[in-house]
Formats: C-alpha cells, sequence, structure tokens
C-alpha cells in the first residue's frame, strides 16, 4: 500500500484509481510472443529445416541450414567456365583485341607493383632526398591548386551575388 | 524439459529459468504480466489492437534481452520502463488523444467498436455492484484519458501500480522532482474533470 501523501479531496479519487480493474490482452498473447522469441526457436523449427538451401524466417529469426560443401575442383572448374563464356561474348560483341584486352589486364592487375617498382628506381637512380624534395614539391602544388579552386568558386559565387542583388534592385 | 510449477517463485528466480532458455519460464513472465503492462499501454494510448502490437513489442523487447536485465533491480520496473519507453515513442510519432473504453476511436461501424473493446476482468462482485462500479470506473478512465501522456503513466504507475516516487522516476526517467510535480497535477486535473460526480 502507499503512503497516503495527498489531500482529503483526492482520497475517494485514488481508492477509485486502486480499484481500477486490469484489462486482458486477446488469448493467444502470449503464444504470440513467445513465436517471436529468438532463443526458443532454433529446437522448435529445426525439423523442418531438413531439406537442403533451406532458409526460414520466422518473427526476425534466421535459422540457416548448412549448405553442402562443393568439391575445390568442381567450384574451380564452374568459375573457370563462366568466366570464360563471358571473356568468349565480350569478345564477340565488342571485337577486341586479344593483345590490348591482355595488355590492359595485366597493367589494371599490375598497377600497383608498377608504380611501387617505379618509385624504387626512381629512388635508385636520383636519390631519395630528391625524389622526398619531388614528393614535398607536389604536396605543395595540391595545396596551391586546391587554394586556387576555391578562390574561384568564392569569386564565382560573389559574382553571382552580386549579379542577383543589382537584378532585385533593378526590379 | 518437463514444464514446472512457478507458485511461489519470485520474479527473479523465473529470470534466472528464462535466462536458461527454459520456455515454461517466459511464458510465466508473460502471464504474470500481460495484463499490468496491457492495462498500462492500454490507458495511455486507448486502443486495443495497439495497446496489443505495443505490449507484444514490449516483451519481445524485454525476454529477447532477458541476459540484460540485471536483479538489483524490480523485473516489473524494468518492464514497465520499457513498455512506458515504447509507448511514449509511439505516442511522438502519432498524436493519439481520443478517448473511449468501449472500443476503438477509428471503429467505423457499432460491430467493429465491439470487435475492439477490450476485456475488463471482473474483480467477483455482485451485477449491481459491479454496474456501478463499471460506471465509475469508465469516468475515470476518461478522465485519465483527458490527461496529458507523461501525467497519466506517472499517476497510473503511482495509483494503479502502487510504485513509489523513486521507482517511477526511474521507470519513466525523469527527476524525482518533475514526477512528484506531474502526479500533483494529474491528481488536480483529475479531481477537476471528476468534480461534477462527487
Amino acid at each position: 500500500m502507499i503512503e497516503h501523501d495527498f489531500d482529503e479531496e483526492f482520497v475517494p479519487i485514488a481508492a477509485e484509481l486502486q480499484r481500477l480493474p486490469y484489462l486482458s490482452p486477446s488469448r493467444d498473447f502470449a503464444d504470440r510472443v513467445i513465436a517471436r522469441i529468438d532463443r526458443l526457436q532454433p529446437a522448435r523449427i529445426a525439423p523442418v529445416t531438413a531439406a537442403r538451401h533451406l532458409e526460414v524466417h520466422r518473427g526476425g529469426q534466421r535459422a540457416v541450414v548448412p549448405r553442402r560443401q562443393v568439391s575445390v575442383l568442381r567450384a574451380t572448374g564452374r568459375a573457370t567456365a563462366g568466366v570464360a563464356l563471358i571473356a568468349a561474348a565480350a569478345f564477340m560483341f565488342f571485337e577486341i583485341d586479344v593483345l590490348t584486352a591482355i595488355l590492359s589486364a595485366a597493367v589494371t592487375q599490375y598497377a600497383f607493383t608498377i608504380a611501387a617498382v617505379g618509385t624504387q628506381i626512381g629512388a635508385l637512380v636520383l636519390g631519395s632526398e630528391t625524389i622526398a624534395y619531388l614528393q614535398a614539391g607536389a604536396l605543395q602544388a595540391i595545396i596551391l591548386y586546391m587554394a586556387l579552386a576555391f578562390g574561384l568558386i568564392c569569386g564565382y559565387a560573389g559574382i553571382r551575388t552580386a549579379a542577383q542583388i543589382a537584378r532585385q534592385k533593378a526590379a | 524439459m518437463p514444464a514446472r510449477s512457478y507458485t511461489d517463485v519470485s520474479d527473479q528466480q523465473v529470470v534466472v529459468f528464462a535466462q536458461e532458455g527454459r520456455e515454461d519460464a517466459y511464458r510465466e513472465l508473460i502471464k504474470r504480466y500481460e495484463r499490468p503492462v496491457f492495462s498500462l499501454i492500454y490507458r495511455m494510448v486507448r486502443d486495443k489492437e495497439t495497446s496489443e502490437d505495443l505490449a507484444q513489442e514490449t516483451f519481445i523487447k524485454v525476454l529477447n534481452n532477458i541476459d540484460r536485465y540485471r536483479p538489483e533491480f524490480k523485473f516489473s520496473s524494468w518492464l514497465f520502463k520499457i513498455a512506458n519507453n515504447i509507448t511514449i515513442d509511439h505516442l511522438r510519432r502519432r498524436q493519439v488523444d481520443t478517448i473511449s473504453i468501449e472500443g476503438s476511436p477509428n471503429a467505423i461501424t457499432a460491430e467493429s467498436a465491439r470487435a475492439t473493446a477490450v476485456t475488463v476482468t471482473s474483480g467477483g462482485e455482485s451485477p449491481l455492484e459491479e454496474l456501478e462500479s463499471r460506471e465509475l470506473g469508465a469516468e475515470i478512465e476518461k478522465a485519465i484519458a483527458r490527461l496529458r501522456p507523461e501525467y497519466r503513466a506517472c499517476i497510473i504507475l503511482r495509483h494503479v501500480e502502487d510504485y513509489s516516487y523513486d521507482e517511477i522516476a526511474e521507470i519513466v526517467k525523469l527527476p524525482l522532482g518533475t514526477v512528484k510535480t506531474y502526479i500533483h497535477r494529474a491528481r488536480q486535473e483529475l479531481r477537476q474533470y471528476l468534480g461534477d460526480l462527487r
């Protein structure tokens, strides 16, 4: 029982508030809640998930049956066949020259390697100090270009604003 | 796992069984609190279907996070806290304020109103007493519905659920002084609304 901390006028209302009945939800309320308790789901749906590759989503919970393991050899074979088919289709439709295709693929794949090797060779020929000097210069150049771009944008915005004000005044 | 009886078992102990994954423990917690939680939510949103959805959401959230329960707090306080948060969020999203214990405010026909009316559990009174009590109860319900949602939660927790001011402050996540003010104002407003009846 709560302590009496209100005036006498409220006593009958407090008594009636305490007599207010509880209201009941639907009869299947508990079942609906239980159906969405994650922890209780895996054991319950285990028999249903016997079929392979079946994913069961129930009440936000996901039970996934592990896929049957495909052998590495078969997977490799399938992947190679797929890539070959796509490549053949690309050659037929876009008439790509084989040598160009091989060279561009090699350049794309080994771009980073080429850049790294190039830097090493550059350091050997020009010396690491020269390379550092060039890199620092490049950084300064980037900052300079950024400042120029910022100035251009600001200038353009200023001119447009001035033009707009002038147009408004004229109107 | 055979179902066991949870008579005379405290909430904390039932929670421990639930944490072990026992379905009957989950069902016991729902059985103990479905009516208080549903009643609190219903008295705040005044719509049966919405109240069921929000109560369901409350239990799912609480029971799915049962491992995070800290036994130094009352389980019911934690549950009411989640229920209150979910309900206040809902009320903020949709400004529901219409009142009717006879059915949903959205019900168009008498049949749909009957279908959405809540079941009031009888307290074993005589038919006349039950009628009088129902009439008074309905007036109180209407008066509660006229309060601001924040006042409703506080006054129900205080006078229907018998919580202390400190516990209410913890549940509704408001300072103790604010809770006291809300309850004081709610009492004043209830007295004002119900003045004609006395």
